[in-house]
């Protein structure tokens, strides 16, 4: 990544109205956090605790009810090709082929024209060639990912969102695209955050954990994960991460 | 040896790769018996056996009242027959060179058209026959093919007619309907005001407004164009309103994640993504404006097939009336036909892998 960033959540505390009545839910509240280009953030807790918000707080989906989210100091108003994000449905048009997805972006920005060779290389990445002509609704729940994750690569972001985006695969697809999005983030060494349910994903993948508790939202523990990748699932340092983080979420069993 | 055997198993690998849709289905499908082939041929010939019936009936059973030329039935079946006969030369050719499509329509319709040909014989017998079905008020299909050869030139001159009122009607309200349609599903503060209009208007039948227009217009095919126009733009706008207003929202997070701006989420996310709906919508217009339009003629306008109807009731020539009845169904049927064709073709992102 040639050019480095910052991403800094200051007392950020965000509400929401309950439907059908006065009551608010506080979804987050004050969290103050930053992270930088390089790193890959895993945030990981129990449904409830805030850590999807936080991403679309980031996203510009959302505005904080209070506190600033900045990006170098900028403060962010509104969702933005240089902040990408993988949602855990893939939300591929239907009514595009898988070519015509992955080149939407570019086109909504009026950039398609002479950018061709970049769609054919993202269809190249993840090796769907042979489905370029195809329709979502053809494609398997592997391969709907990968796309969605290259239509939102086209951009090349410098920061990437991550919402649960492994959340729907099986088990085995699950492994094998973990390793693919840190292929991926390994080369363009981006900022990612990534929202997931799974601990071990979490330290599989992330070179800092977030673990986030609920009632209210709020970050209880900034974990760096200091191991070299690949990792090894079943290694001493894994296993003791792992405990470390379900005693922290209060999981621990009899180590708690 | 082996190795012979895991080179043929690579070949037969290599044309697997290769397989076409056709070739799968012939692979997978099951050896017929021979009782089942006889069967098969006997369904392909059956049209034949029908048509002989049909044709006997005409020719041999004394009429029960007077027919005038009495050829022009014959005539017609035998070209009944002879068009499936093309058909099928076309279609063995076709299957004799590997393409079975052809074939299987063949096949598929094959017993239809023998019942259509029963039913001739069956209607003949029952009107020219034996008067069971009371001459001239239900004619026999002679009297009705006489009565098409007679006024075939006024009836394409009244098809032409109605065809104008239908489609610039239709082409006018469903235009109209997207545009009020897209706009109230996409901006709150424009459906507070058409809501109220489409809520209080909506329920009233088109034909409702038939004796005001005759009073106000100033002509009544103008007037028969609007109460067209008002029944499809109603079908349209409903349709497309919800259709827009239930747009996933996941969809339009994601597209504006990728940079779309307000304008591209209505016309790039929200109007695809509503499609469906609005061409059901559309379906819809097209059959409430069928309605309206012979409603129309046969009340107030001066031309086209629906008024051609009541003015040869009232001349008693039930023949000619039931010659324009058969024009109108083969219109709509078309008409229909052609819409459900262009909706298919807007709507194939919807079709799956065959399962």
């Amino acid at each position: 990544m040639d050019k480095k960033v910052t991403l800094k959540l200051d007392h950020v505390s965000k509400s929401f109205a309950k439907v059908e009545s006065d009551e608010v839910t506080h979804a987050l509240d004050d969290v103050s956090v930053t992270m930088e280009s390089g790193e890959f953030i895993s945030l990981v807790g129990p449904s409830g605790c805030g850590k999807s918000t936080i991403l679309r707080l980031v996203a510009g989906l959302i505005t904080p009810t209070l506190g600033a989210v900045t990006v170098d100091g900028k403060e962010v108003d509104g969702p933005s090709p240089d902040r990408g994000v993988v949602f855990q449905k893939p939300t591929l048009f239907p009514w595009l082929t898988v070519e015509k997805n992955i080149g939407f972006s570019l086109e909504m920005q009026g950039k398609l024209k002479g950018n061709e060779d970049k769609v054919q290389r993202m269809i190249d990445v993840i090796g769907l060639q042979k489905f370029k002509d195809d329709y979502p609704g053809q494609l398997s729940g592997g391969m709907a990912q990968r796309v969605a994750l290259v239509r939102t690569l086209i951009n090349e972001p410098e920061i990437l969102l991550l919402d649960e985006p492994l959340g729907a695969l099986d088990a085995f697809t699950r492994m094998r695209m973990q390793d693919e999005i840190l292929s991926i983030w390994r080369e363009k060494k981006q900022l990612a955050l990534m929202v997931t349910h799974d601990v071990d994903e979490a330290i599989y993948m992330g070179t800092r954990v977030l673990v986030m508790d609920a009632n209210p939202g709020r970050i209880v523990a900034d974990i760096k994960i200091d191991e070299p990748f690949p990792r090894d699932r079943s290694s001493d340092e894994f296993i003791k991460y792992r405990v470390d983080i379900l005693n922290r979420l209060h999981f621990g069993g009899k180590h708690h | 040896m082996p190795e012979n055997k895991s080179m043929t198993e690579t070949a037969e690998k290599k044309q697997l790769d290769k397989l076409t849709r056709q070739q799968l289905r012939d692979l997978e499908a099951k050896q017929m018996t021979p009782l089942q082939k006889a069967m098969e041929l006997v369904i392909l010939v059956l049209p034949w056996a029908c048509f002989g019936v049909a044709l006997l009936e005409y020719l041999l059973i004394p009429n029960n009242s007077r027919n005038r030329n009495p050829w022009n039935y014959v005539y017609v079946l035998c070209f009944a027959i002879f068009v499936y006969n093309c058909y099928g030369i076309f279609a063995g050719i076709k299957r004799h060179k590997g393409e079975k499509k052809y074939y299987e329509k063949l096949r598929h319709s094959a017993p239809l058209i023998s019942a259509l040909f029963l039913f001739f014989a069956l209607y003949d017998y029952l009107t020219l026959k034996t008067g069971i079905l009371t001459q001239p008020f239900v004619p026999c299909m002679n009297f009705i093919i006489n009565a098409f050869l007679l006024d075939y030139k006024m009836l394409i001159d009244c098809t032409l007619n109605t065809l104008k009122l239908l489609f610039l009607g239709y082409t006018i309200g469903v235009s109209l309907g997207l545009v009020t349609g897209i706009t109230c599903g996409y901006s709150k503060r424009v459906r507070y005001w058409i809501n109220p209009i489409i809520k209080f208007l909506g329920p009233i039948p088109t034909s409702t407004w038939i004796p005001v227009i005759m009073v106000i217009a100033t002509s009544l095919f103008g007037g028969a164009v609007f109460i067209i126009a008002l029944g499809s733009w109603f079908a349209v706008t409903v349709a497309s309103m919800n259709g827009i207003a239930n747009v996933d929202k996941d969809y339009l997070e994601a597209a504006r994640t990728l940079g779309a701006s307000n304008r591209q989420l209505v016309f790039r996310v929200a109007i695809p993504h509503a499609m469906p709906s609005i061409l059901t919508g559309c379906t819809q217009a097209m059959s409430s404006s069928c309605v309206s339009l012979m409603i129309a003629e046969m009340l107030g306008v001066k031309s086209g097939l629906g008024w051609y109807m009541t003015w040869q009731t009232g001349w008693a020539s039930y023949d000619k009336m039931f010659a324009a009845l058969f024009v109108i169904c083969f219109i709509f049927t078309v008409v229909t036909k052609t819409i459900e064709r262009i909706k298919r073709y807007l709507l194939r992102w919807q079709n799956g892998v065959e399962k």
